[in-house]
């Protein structure tokens, strides 16, 4: 696969500490697309070996805006099912420019182990002195062993080493999109942490029409719904939770976003620093970046002030454990003070309202976001809208909730794009078929 | 003229870092870029941005911006003692500096690809 | 084609044993012999990496990459003192520190220098390595004087600077060498081969010589003019009367060999016509010594197999680790002085990624060509650099300079790579020249 790609899939097996390379066949692309296309035709090819699938869209970490999705794809243990979740902020990006389109995890080691990733090298390395860590320790450990602060960690915590059901594979310090309990099953197979970090570089078919069409793109996309919003607050407000802005507000301290993506949907709050400090904090950990919507409501419907809901998010980020899964379990046992809730994190487990029925992480609004896409206003078209969008999202790589919120991310724009920068022919049709394997 | 950055606005996307990548290389790749979000201290949000010019580093932090000499140290206890790079010194060819795109019609990369617009011409 | 890909198919030919004179090398099919023509040798080149040596020298490497030089040495100090300038045709001496190359080399090495020239060799000195053989009678230059030019950026009052950004002056004694301008000036050649026919071009000037001749030094290109990319360090009046109409590039007959003196860079990599001069002056003046093909040298071995594997894979992994480390420092606004240098985090990368783009050559060789001992040297190398880089890293992070730590790194960067490259061109060489590739390339 010459464009858009590093032109390698990984097969690590952990029991063995093998690892081979094989080269990402253009034939599985024109087939499969990119993205969870792909890792599900991976996941299906390993699935003896229980194998858990990194891969990236075929768009992800190009000038295609949101184009920032990684994607995780196993049976999750909560619902049986082969399920993907997102991994956002850098890690899509970082992933994709790692040496490595897809990278499959099989089998289980014996010992505690974490993989390095970088520049088409995977080194699987003793995790000993990581293993007990929390999240935050974790990464704070990797990114002092390599040198470098950039590098993207896909971690565990104290949640998935102890089998967890609601163990959540976390990135870097923060939450992520995985709702499915993919860090019980990293916990499993005694795999740590990965580490990603690349220098790659992608060749582009037709340079300028490529890049020509993402500036267009980028023009109508700028122009849309959300304009003027920021920050996460401003979705649960477009569900109707309107008063959560004036809750969170007297802490925040600034918004970003997750790579190239125009809405800045990931907002850190000060805990312990006045939020309208600008220089650097002399606080080594002044607060927390909220990354999960539905894990911020789930406190906030608890009856948490601002301050402890957002505290208690960073002690299930630190602990790895699905903040959503915690809210929902603690209101079910009447639980509200913070401490209790933190005390409570080992052994907590389920049954859940809150999983997902699909296969696409439920992290996103389960409907359009600022804007209607034209679909029925009673929602009765939301659900299998949400779907075809999640799948459209997580085949090329763009940022699922971003996908919810802009129309001009069409279909067809993607396939357009896709061909402009592969010279691959991709039609509807094959996404229409792609979409009905990764979802039935 | 050269860029300007509103740290503020800025929410460290790195799309100007891949758009001014792409200028230098004709495909995506971060390497070679002149305009950099510096995000390793994200654990306290702190993230500025960091601009290559011919003989100084713009950093742009979020309380303001600094301006730095390339090729210059501090030395000594005198606040004058400055050690200065000579001028023979030959020039890094992996990260150029800005040149505000200047071989292309439209202007520079990270302008137009930033989008928050918190990148202008000054 | 372009001239790299055109000089590309005649070196080619010439490390196969075939004849081709200087007048074909552009395509030309002229077999017009005498004074106006010459029978073209494949050279084998000494790039000076020594003390005093900046990471210039990496330009020469890539420029006669690109044009298929493989037969390439990589001489330190020691190397030339201890009589390796018998193994080359060429020396090229880039930029740097004229002081401390002439230091190291003393001498000693100014005798072999010499003796390699008188003896047919060609010198190519640009920037520092220009200033280094022009009359001098200071210490240590004095060793070296082997061409009676004059600088014309010599002064006895300090120059006004035009920026207070960059120290634009070096004393010189009771004197200052200054630099009046740096980036791309236009040179005029003179009708002489071999820089015949072009015309005008365009070199960078970081701090080289602007040169006035005496009667033994003949002129080969003058400074005419500036560019819109040149940057004026003194008032531009100074700078039009210290460069323009001086000697950019100068040739002298030394005994049966050459000295070529270069102001500007003419091995930057970004100035492909001033790269086919530099190869032109090659072509043109280097010794002619006729070189068995795809030989493998006595002391060396050859590499194959599981034992290449490992190898390449270890050295793969290290310069990885150590890029991406040196690309974090590159976004720390962090400099370290070391001796009166200024080094950037920048620097450690131009040596990293001089090995890191050519491992995928050597990942898909069949057989590399390796000095015996230098496989574990090089792991050792790289393995101490990743170390050194992450050390460095740590100590920034507690606000420390580390500049013990830095000025380690960039000796062994500058090792490593040299211990790298030469396994690179060593086995490059052994392939390209060898009958059944040439006849493979032909057909």
């Amino acid at each position: 696969m010459e464009y858009l790609s590093s032109d390698k899939i990984a097969i690590i097996d952990l029991a063995s500490s093998e690892i081979t390379e094989e080269e990402l066949d253009e034939d599985l692309v024109k087939e499969r697309i990119g993205g969870a296309g792909i890792t599900t035709t991976l996941y299906e090819r390993f699935k003896d070996e229980d194998p858990i699938v990194l891969g990236s869209g075929l768009l992800t970490g190009t000038l295609v805006p949101a184009s920032a999705l990684g994607i995780m794809t196993a049976k999750s243990p909560l619902t049986g099912k082969v399920c993907h979740a997102p991994l956002t902020l850098y890690a899509g990006m970082e992933l994709k420019y790692s040496g490595f389109d897809y990278i499959v995890f099989k089998g289980a080691s014996e010992k505690p182990v974490y993989l390095w990733i970088h520049d088409g090298i995977a080194d699987i390395n003793d995790a000993d002195e990581v293993w007990g860590k929390d999240v935050w320790e974790s990464t704070d450990y990797m990114r002092e062993v390599i040198g470098d602060n950039m590098i993207q960690v896909l971690t565990i915590g104290k949640a998935g080493e102890s089998g967890s059901d609601i163990a959540q594979v976390c990135i870097n310090y923060w939450a992520s999109g995985d709702r499915w309990g993919f860090g019980n099953l990293l916990g499993q197979k005694k795999l740590k942490l990965i580490a990603i970090r690349g220098m790659g570089l992608l060749e582009i078919a037709d340079p300028e029409g490529f890049v020509n069409t993402c500036r267009e793109l980028l023009s109508e996309v700028k122009a849309g719904s959300f304009a003027g919003k920021k920050g996460i607050a401003e979705i649960p407000v477009a569900m109707g939770e309107e008063d959560i802005k004036d809750w969170i507000a007297p802490l925040i301290h600034r918004h970003s976003s997750c790579f190239n993506t125009p809405f800045a949907a990931n907002t850190f709050v000060y805990l312990d620093e006045d939020p309208a400090l600008l220089k650097e904090p002399d606080i080594e950990e002044p607060g927390f970046l909220l990354t999960d919507i539905y894990g911020l409501l789930g406190f906030k419907k608890l009856g948490s002030s601002a301050s402890d809901s957002c505290r208690i998010l960073r002690d299930c980020a630190k602990y790895g454990i699905d903040a959503v899964a915690v809210a929902e379990l603690s209101q079910k046992s009447g639980r509200t003070d913070p401490e209790e809730i933190k005390k409570s994190f080992p052994g907590l487990k389920g049954p859940l309202m809150s999983s997902g029925k699909g296969v696409f992480s439920p992290c996103t609004p389960p409907k359009p976001i600022f804007t209607d896409f034209s679909l029925p206003s009673d929602g009765s078209g939301d659900a299998q809208w949400w779907e075809r969008r999640q799948a459209v999202a997580y085949i090329f790589g763009i940022d699922p909730l971003f996908a919810l919120m802009s129309p001009e991310l069409s279909e067809e724009k993607l396939l357009e794009l896709s061909n402009i920068g592969t010279e691959l022919n991709l039609t509807s049709e094959i996404l229409d078929s792609v979409i009905g394997e990764i979802t039935k | 003229m050269g860029v300007k950055i509103d740290g503020l606005k800025c929410t460290a996307c790195m799309a100007c870092e891949l758009a001014c990548g792409y200028h230098r290389d004709d495909a995506f790749a971060l390497l070679s870029s002149c305009i950099m979000p510096y995000r390793g201290r994200k654990k306290k949000d702190y993230f500025g941005i960091l601009l290559k010019e011919e003989e100084s580093l713009v950093v742009t932090r979020p309380e303001g911006v600094e301006i730095m000499r390339i090729g210059m140290v501090e030395e000594g206890d005198q606040e004058n003692e400055k050690a200065k790079a000579d001028s023979s010194a030959k020039p890094m060819l992996l990260r150029e500096p800005c040149d505000l795109c200047s071989d292309v019609e439209d202007g520079p990369f990270c302008i137009r690809f930033c989008p928050f617009e918190a990148i202008s011409i000054e | 084609m372009n001239f790299y890909e055109q000089y590309l198919a005649i070196n080619k030919k010439l490390a196969c044993g075939e004849r081709v004179l200087y007048s074909q090398r552009e395509g030309n099919h002229s077999h017009e012999s005498g004074n106006n023509n010459k029978i073209l040798h494949y050279p084998r080149i000494g790039i000076y990496t020594g003390t005093g040596a900046s990471h210039s020298w990496l330009w020469f490497v890539e420029i006669f990459e690109r044009v298929c030089f493989y037969d390439l040495s990589f001489l330190d100090e020691d190397d030339i003192k201890n009589g390796k300038m018998n193994e080359i045709d060429v020396l090229a001496m880039s930029g740097g520190d004229t002081f401390s190359i002439a230091k190291a080399l003393g001498a000693r090495g100014s005798e072999k220098i010499q003796s390699f020239i008188r003896e047919g060799g060609l010198y190519i000195g640009s920037c520092a390595g220009a200033y280094l053989p022009l009359n001098s009678s200071k210490t240590y230059l004095n060793l070296f004087n082997y061409v009676n030019a004059k600088i014309t950026n010599l002064t006895r009052t300090l120059p006004v600077a035009k920026t207070n950004s960059e120290k634009f002056c070096t004393p010189y004694g009771c004197s200052f060498i200054f630099h009046p301008v740096r980036e791309a000036v236009r040179l005029t050649p003179i009708e002489v081969i071999p820089f015949k026919g072009v015309g005008s071009l365009l070199a960078p000037l970081y701090g080289g010589p602007p040169m006035v001749a005496s009667d033994q030094t003949e002129v080969l290109a003058y400074y005419s003019d500036f560019t819109d990319k040149t940057i004026f360090l003194v008032d531009e009046s100074l700078a039009r009367d210290t460069l323009l109409g001086k000697a950019a590039v100068v040739r002298k007959k030394m005994g049966e060999g050459h000295i070529y003196l270069f102001g500007p860079h003419f091995e930057h990599p970004h100035f492909p016509l001033a790269n086919k001069l530099l190869v032109d002056v090659i072509y043109w003046d280097s010794r002619k010594i006729s070189l068995p093909n795809g030989y493998v040298p006595r002391d060396h071995m050859v590499v194959q197999g599981a034992d290449l594997k490992r190898l390449i894979r270890i050295i793969k992994r290290e310069i990885s680790n150590s890029r991406i480390v040196a690309v974090g420092l590159e976004t720390m606004p962090v400099n370290w002085l070391i001796g009166k240098k200024v080094y950037e985090p920048a620097k450690i990368r131009e040596f990293l990624e001089a090995i890191w783009t050519r491992i995928k050559c050597l990942e898909n060789a069949n057989q590399i060509i390796i000095s015996a001992g230098k496989d574990d040297l090089l792991t050792q190398s790289v393995l101490e650099i990743t170390s050194l880089l992450r050390d460095i890293k740590k100590e920034i992070d507690n606000e420390m300079a580390g500049i013990e730590s830095a000025n380690r790194l960039f000796k062994l960067l500058n090792k490593t790579s040299k211990l790298f490259l030469e396994i690179y061109f060593r086995s490059n060489m052994v392939y390209f020249s060898s009958p059944r590739v040439y006849s493979e390339v032909m057909n």
